[in-house]
């Protein structure tokens, strides 16, 4: 196994039923890349996303990460193996601070001793830590006190990211990180990623396009649950099959 | 360390000051006892509850569980009072270790549809080795016996005011004990899950073993809970382990409120009390208590705790006063 790649998976699939959400995937993530998963909707990116981070069982092939095969492993135990993700749909923890969030998604790190019930929980300064220095890279210290549910979409958004980031990962997960944000707040995500990107390999699903090519170092683009291309952000901008793919979706609607 | 988080400041003096006011202003110490007894149980329906978010009606079980085996062991081992309480503790941890064990591989409707079979079977079970429960009639002369500490006799807890004084302080020891819980990487992550048990084990929590362990510290809280009232009535019935046993925890713990655990003590002080003053004049007296609960649910959500909290809030010197703190906090 190359170790210039941190994540590897070889005919990877997943069906619902009788159909085929993720056909056969063979995908490499390189160390230290933003490398960014696009197609149209229902493509199955998520699906696949679901596959790399355990929320669902693949029905066929394998992953590696760091050499190690995790393919069957709880999602819970991939968080200490270094894989973190954001949610396409915000999963937050509404009624709770944004302090509170993030500290409690860097307790995580912890695994089973969380279990501790008779010490305070702000006894790990490691997870206060790392829930301050998350909440000064995402920039929302003055809404540290906020419940998380009173934030704005787009700030939600942003703290839908920190969480993933306190799992102190190398590999960060984003699955369409501006969805429903507002073409305001877009760039607000683009630096964040593009900076998270510097101390990270980062795995992206995106839909907007700018953000996509400004930021990507190499893209692969999903068609009806199989990868039609991949390449650089140039060779994937003027593929006449992608065109043709995202062609297809518009014309069906 | 601020004021709200200390587990011996904040929640924990109004728990105190409850357990000084109750045998002064209720009817009779007995009643405070009664009271106290069953607001452990809610505050152990609690941590489940409003903590988990787990609806159990598995905690009449625990409660049964707990009379019994504190009963049997006084009767026929000999057991003095701390020995017994300890094996109701354990009894209730196990008893809740097996029905959590199962219970949890399921979720949502069906957790609760599991937790009602559990205590459907255990209440069979209780009926049919009437040879250890007694049955139908209950464990008859139970004892109370005497607190000795390092071998020296405090008291023989005979007098309802002693009896009560060692419940208070028992009580006070769960409180506190509660309150760490609460207030530690367990307690948090267990409101995680609560709030979203999708995200909490995409951050790396294995959400079954938090849950489980919940239900056990819960059980053995309820297990003490049911010892403590075998005590009281020196006679351990089979309604301990009936549903509505199971239902009666859940109630005094919704009518009280889910955010606090003082919340608790308030739901099983009215459920007790309103059993107790309205029993007495009409028979038909759970209809009041339907429409109280009704009455909750509908307005006000957050129980009486929640209520109190809120009126409060509305008196203007409350507001200042919070101006006031905000400002020193800028
Ligand atoms: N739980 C499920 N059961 C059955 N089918 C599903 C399920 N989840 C997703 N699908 C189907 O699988 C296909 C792939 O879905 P997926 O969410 O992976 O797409 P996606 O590429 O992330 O799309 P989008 O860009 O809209 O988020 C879709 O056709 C979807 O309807
Ligand atoms: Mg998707």
């Amino acid at each position: 196994m190359n170790s210039s790649y941190l994540l590897e998976t070889s005919s990877l699939g997943l069906d619902y039923g009788a159909f085929s959400a993720v056909g056969n995937v063979d995908l490499k993530i390189r160390k230290g890349s933003i490398h960014t998963v696009i197609g149209p909707n229902g493509a199955g990116k998520t699906s696949l996303f679901h596959c790399l981070t355990g929320e669902r069982k693949p029905t066929r092939g394998s992953i590696h990460f760091n050499g190690e095969n995790l393919t069957s492993l709880a999602a819970h135990k991939r968080v200490s193996k270094g894989m973190s993700r954001s949610f396409q749909i915000t999963s937050l923890f509404q009624n709770l601070s944004v302090r509170e969030n993030l500290r409690i998604a860097a307790q995580g790190r912890d695994g089973l001793n969380a279990l501790k019930f008779w010490v305070p929980e702000t006894a790990n300064k490691a997870n206060v830590a790392k829930a301050d220095e998350v909440l000064e890279r995402i920039k929302l210290e003055k809404y540290a006190d906020r419940q998380a549910g009173e934030l704005s979409h787009g700030q939600q958004r942003v703290l839908e990211v920190g969480m993933a980031l306190c799992g102190s990962p190398s590999l960060l997960l984003l699955d369409e990180p501006t969805s429903g944000m507002g073409v305001d707040d877009i760039p607000i995500m683009t630096g964040l990623i593009s900076e998270l990107g510097k101390d990270h390999t980062v795995m992206l699903i995106e839909h907007n396009m700018r953000l996509v090519m400004s930021i990507s170092d190499r893209i692969t683009v999903m068609h009806q649950g199989n990868i039609l291309i991949e390449g650089s952000p140039e060779e994937v901008k003027g593929d006449e099959q992608v065109k043709k793919a995202y062609l297809g979706e518009s014309g069906h609607e | 360390m601020n004021k709200k988080t200390s587990i011996f400041g904040g929640v924990t003096i109004i728990a105190l000051a409850l357990m000084v006011l109750m045998p002064i202003l209720l009817p009779s110490v007995t009643l405070a006892t009664e009271i106290l007894i069953f607001a452990l149980a809610a505050l152990a329906c609690n941590l489940l509850l409003g903590y988990t978010g787990l609806l159990s009606f598995g905690q009449g079980i625990f409660f049964g569980g707990g009379a019994y085996s504190a009963s049997l062991v006084m009767l026929h081992l000999n057991f003095g009072l701390i020995s017994a309480l300890i094996t109701a503790i354990l009894v209730g941890a196990l008893l809740a270790l097996i029905v959590g064990a199962l219970a949890i591989r399921r979720t949502g409707i069906y957790f609760v549809m599991l937790t009602l079979s559990f205590s459907q079977m255990a209440y069979f079970l209780a009926y049919t080795f009437s040879d250890w429960t007694g049955g139908d009639n209950g464990l008859l002369d139970v004892p109370r016996p005497a607190l000795t500490l390092f071998g020296m006799t405090i008291s023989d807890l005979q007098s309802s005011e002693a009896f009560y004084i060692f419940v208070a302080a028992v009580f006070a020891i769960v409180f506190v004990f509660s309150r760490r819980v609460i207030h530690s990487p367990f307690g948090t992550t267990l409101v995680a899950i609560r709030e979203n048990e999708g995200r909490s084990s995409a951050v790396g929590f294995s959400t079954n073993h938090f849950k489980l362990v919940a239900f056990v510290i819960s059980g053995a809280i309820t297990g003490l809970a049911g010892a403590l009232y075998a005590m009281l009535l020196n006679f351990a019935p089979l309604s301990n382990v009936e549903l509505l046993m199971s239902e009666n925890i859940l109630i005094m713990t919704i009518i009280g409120g889910t955010s606090s655990l003082i919340g608790s003590i308030l739901g099983a002080g009215s459920i007790v009390l309103m059993g107790d003053l309205l029993s007495s004049i009409w028979p038909r007296w759970m209809m009041i208590l339907g429409a109280v609960l009704i009455a909750v649910v509908l307005f006000l959500p957050g129980g009486l705790w929640g209520g109190i909290l809120s009126l409060t809030s509305k008196f203007p010197w409350k507001k200042v006063k919070t101006n006031v703190t905000s400002e020193v906090t800028k």
